[in-house]
């Protein structure tokens, strides 16, 4: 038998109501303490993640939303006994305890913001060769032509930088007015402008998404995805520098889950 | 199903196409073994050349956009670079490695350049 586990709650009771998960078992709850951590029965291995999987997944962690704070974890985490749960509790019981205290009452959402940056950058070349700045030094032997040339991409990189600063900062404003937590990761190709997750208070959603909503109407040009809401799967932190993490099979047990999220979200594109 | 998380966009190819140029396009550890041990070095060695190489010219259009460098230094600056550039070139085709190739994953740090 393996158990395989869908996310630790600040609950230490049975779970009400039938949850089905992977391979179609019923849920239930490991209580450690005044917490616990949900599993159900697997026959065998899972070999690969499949979309329906995940999906199962998922649904057992937003079922359980409703009712308790989760700390979502990892797609394909097993156990091969109770007792290794158990273990696993044990050792991680305070960090559980604090995120799922810091974690209270909040879920995660995903933007995404494309950007038109061929536009962006033909934009900043025609100012550059307006202004002709910088642009001084005289091109009399290939070694300065070759500087010339380096120099102008540098500053045509600046001012991209730049340009998407201006633009993550003004929307970073406006959605950080309703989240709690942010993680942002600026450029991550040319195109993809902004990709980040906030955490929101429950009670505070709808004001998130509004944000959202006024964001996209005011950039046209500009491309969005909106995604949630999420289990937090961002914002559990476990200390990276303790040796609970070193010797055991879950060492990335709350890795971030954003392949999951895109694998789940997919789904729904 | 019945799920409650949604993604919500016009434009769902596009966002595709963006998040896979973002995948791992880099291995998470250096693929060494005896058939493919030189070209794991010289991939290790010129990455670190390459870095190397982009701060010395981050820094030379530091200077510029200073107005600290002669038109004598200027020209030493740039026949070292363009050197450089050349060089790494040419080692690139030899040991058959592309641009992208040239960068290292640092786990949670993300990529080296």
């Amino acid at each position: 038998m393996i158990l395989y586990t869908y996310g630790i709650i600040d609950s230490s009771d049975q779970i009400n109501g039938a949850i089905y998960g992977l391979e179609g078992a019923c849920v239930y709850n490991i209580p450690y303490c005044d917490i616990g951590a949900v599993v159900s029965e697997l026959t065998a291995p899972i070999p690969n993640a499949t979309e329906s999987s995940v999906l199962a997944h998922e649904e057992v962690i937003e079922k359980l939303m409703e009712h308790f704070t989760v700390l979502p974890v990892k797609f394909h985490t097993v156990f091969g006994e109770r007792d290794g749960v158990l273990s696993m509790m044990q050792s991680y019981y305070k960090d559980f305890k604090n995120n799922l205290d810091r974690l209270r009452n909040k879920v995660e959402f995903g933007i995404k913001v494309i950007w038109p940056s061929d536009k962006i950058k033909k934009h900043i070349i025609n100012t550059c060769r307006k202004s002709n700045e910088k642009v001084s030094v005289p091109d009399d032997s290939s070694n300065k032509r070759f500087i010339r040339k380096k120099f102008e991409k540098y500053k045509l990189n600046e001012e991209f930088e730049k340009k998407a600063n201006k633009f993550i900062n003004a929307m970073d404003t406006f959605f950080g007015k309703f989240a709690a937590e942010k993680k942002l990761e600026k450029l991550k190709t040319e195109n993809l402008l902004l990709d980040a997750v906030y955490l929101v208070e429950k009670n505070n959603q709808e004001n998130f998404k509004e944000a959202f909503r006024h964001i996209k109407s005011a950039h046209k040009g500009f491309k969005f995805l909106f995604s949630g809401l999420w289990p937090p799967y961002n914002f559990v932190i476990l200390p990276k520098n303790s040796d609970l993490l070193k010797d055991s099979v879950q060492e990335d047990l709350f890795d971030k889950a954003i392949q999951h999220q895109d694998l789940v979200g997919a789904d729904k594109i | 199903m019945t799920l409650n998380s949604v993604v919500e966009t016009d434009f769902p190819e596009e966002f595709i196409e963006e998040m896979e140029k973002t995948d791992d396009v880099l291995p998470k550890k250096i693929d060494a073994n005896p058939e493919n041990v030189e070209k794991g070095l010289a991939k290790l060695v010129l990455t670190l050349i390459e870095l190397i190489r982009k701060l010395l010219e981050k820094q030379a259009m530091r200077r510029v956009d200073a107005d600290s460098l002669s038109e004598e230094e200027i020209e030493r600056v740039g026949e070292t670079l363009m050197k450089l550039e050349n060089k790494m070139k040419e080692l690139k085709q030899i040991f058959g490695l592309k641009d992208e190739e040239l960068n290292l994953n640092l786990g949670p740090l993300g990529d080296l350049m």
